[in-house]
């Protein structure tokens, strides 16, 4: 399909999040988990396509529409365990573009330290 | 706001909650809660007389839930996947202002089949529950530390499911208060 005008695509959302986990986590071995819990809760019909944008460090960002997503937060929320490493996901927030994601939410967590209370 | 948990937590990370009770585990870094879990209303009424403190109920049977809710002594009725209620143990805890607990740990640990059946009910529960605007909690109901989650993630699964988000907020407010608000005495009547 030909490149539609601005007006018509869709809106994209950017939602910056952190995983504490038992082990390192990979940016495949995260991606299979999100697709898999979207699947167990919505299943094929009400599923939602999305994208790992950024992953390092156990911190990144994921894209999709933003129509999609509450959908995506309940994922990403459901997720126990990923390639058997138990995992604590936390949303740190959500924005319009990439650029003010990782200015809000990973530029901040670069200085962050426990002693300044961030 | 106030988050139910089932281990003392040290509080390391800042997951939106200002305090939490712990149930079922000696605590001293946050509120300890007095679990009772009761096969029948004899046992429960044996229990309930060495209480104090939080009390919180767990039973499998609709009957002992109702009859927790109508003791002065309980103030909530916690979630497991096995509990049940009906619509007059619901109607009963808004008369008698007991909170019902919604916990995510409960969805996060059932699996396929269950949780599609346990998911189903609790939408109908949730609808009840907004209908006679009985008090609820929404929490994360963590056994461990990988089962905690941000108030803001809680209430959004929860949303979805149809939870009303304004009582929620309000109901965990007012318990928040009723613990550390040295002025609150009852909703509309403050010190002053």
């Amino acid at each position: 399909m030909i490149s539609l005008p601005p007006s018509l695509r869709e809106k994209k959302r950017h939602v910056a999040f952190e995983l504490i986990s038992e082990g390192k986590i990979e940016k495949e071995e995260l991606s299979f988990s999100i697709w898999e819990s979207i699947l167990k809760l919505f299943g094929e019909f009400e599923g939602v396509d999305f994208k790992i944008t950024e992953f390092y460090d156990n911190r990144g960002i994921i894209t999709c529409n933003l129509k999609d997503l509450d959908k995506i937060k309940i994922a990403l929320t459901m997720i126990e365990s990923i390639e058997g490493k138990k995992v604590l996901p936390i949303i740190l927030g959500v924005a319009g573009t990439i650029k003010s994601c990782k200015k809000k939410y990973m530029e901040v967590l670069k200085d962050a330290d426990s002693a300044n209370g961030v | 706001m106030i988050d139910f948990i089932r281990f003392d937590y040290d509080r390391s990370l800042n997951l939106g909650f200002q305090a939490y009770i712990v149930f079922g585990e000696n605590s001293e870094r946050n509120i300890k809660g007095y679990l009772i879990q009761a096969k029948d209303a004899r046992d429960l009424r044996e229990k309930l007389r060495k209480a104090d403190g939080f009390v919180g109920v767990m039973s499998e049977r609709v009957e002992v839930n109702r009859y927790a809710v109508m003791r002065k002594k309980v103030e909530a009725i916690l979630d497991f996947p096995e509990r049940k209620l009906d619509y007059s143990t619901l109607k009963l805890a808004k008369e008698k202002d007991v909170l019902i607990e919604f916990s995510l740990s409960t969805i996060l640990n059932s699996g396929r089949n269950k949780r599609v059946r346990l998911l189903e009910k609790l939408r109908k529960t949730l609808q009840v529950v907004k209908k006679l605007d009985t008090p609820f909690i929404l929490t994360s109901g963590a056994r461990e530390f990988y089962e905690l989650r941000k108030r803001n993630q809680i209430y959004e699964v929860f949303s979805y499911l149809g939870a009303d988000l304004a009582r929620a907020s309000y109901w965990a407010e007012r318990l928040y208060r009723k613990f550390f608000d040295e002025k609150y005495i009852m909703d509309g009547v403050e010190r002053i």
